[in-house]
């Protein structure tokens, strides 16, 4: 059994310390600079004891990611979406089908009428 | 009464609002995330369709390939009926 794409993993490979913002930041999608500004600016107006105690609760109880959990980039950007939005990416892979089913007819269609009118010219030559 | 005060805020605080948050989470938690079954089942039709989006794209490259206006309503007559159409 492959390990949840949906759970919360620390970040070895990006870390700075840890890997817990790193981790955040993957399993958001937003930028790790970001978070990490996030997480100091924080500590620094008044959160002091309670973001570090949070941070190492973190590291203490998170599992590192997995190598090889996301085959290339767009898979890692599609799990993203996952855990944003299962319904929104739900309703993605359906429009993706729904626009392969359309193109699917446009070459169905070109094949048969192409067909029917070259039937049509032979029937006249006849 | 006035003894039993301090009695009914520690239940509150120690029991009461643990149960609570930890209600809360548990429900936020079920509400936020798909089960595994859904995770393998949406993980497949990812795949299914990245893999027949590449190969429609090269199907259409071929018929491209063989004639460019194939997508026009109005198709341009195949070049072997315009040469019957000639000879007529």
């Amino acid at each position: 059994m492959s390990a949840s794409r949906t759970n919360f993993y620390l970040d070895k490979q990006n870390r700075k310390w840890l890997g817990v913002c790193a981790g955040i930041a993957d399993y958001t999608g937003v930028d790790a600079t970001w978070v990490r500004v996030g997480a100091v600016l924080l500590t620094l107006m008044g959160g002091f004891p309670w973001t570090l105690i949070a941070y190492w609760m973190a590291a203490w109880f998170a599992k590192p990611k997995p190598i090889g959990l996301y085959e290339d980039a767009e898979d890692a950007k599609f799990w993203q979406g996952v855990r944003q939005s299962p319904a929104r990416t739900t309703r993605d892979v359906r429009s993706r089908f729904r626009d392969i089913d359309r193109r699917l007819a446009d070459v169905e269609l070109y094949y048969t009428s192409r067909n029917s009118a070259l039937a049509n010219e032979i029937e006249r030559l006849r | 009464m006035e003894d039993l005060m301090p009695a009914i805020a520690i239940v509150a605080i120690f029991i009461g609002m643990p149960w609570i948050i930890l209600h809360y989470i548990t429900q936020w938690k079920k509400a936020g995330s798909i089960t595994r079954e859904d995770e393998n089942l949406l993980d497949e039709l990812h795949d299914t369709a990245r893999r027949l989006d590449e190969r429609l794209n090269s199907i259409e490259r071929i018929i491209t390939a063989d004639n460019p206006h194939w997508k026009q309503t109005e198709l341009p007559p195949p070049p072997s009926i315009t040469r019957l159409e000639n000879r007529r």
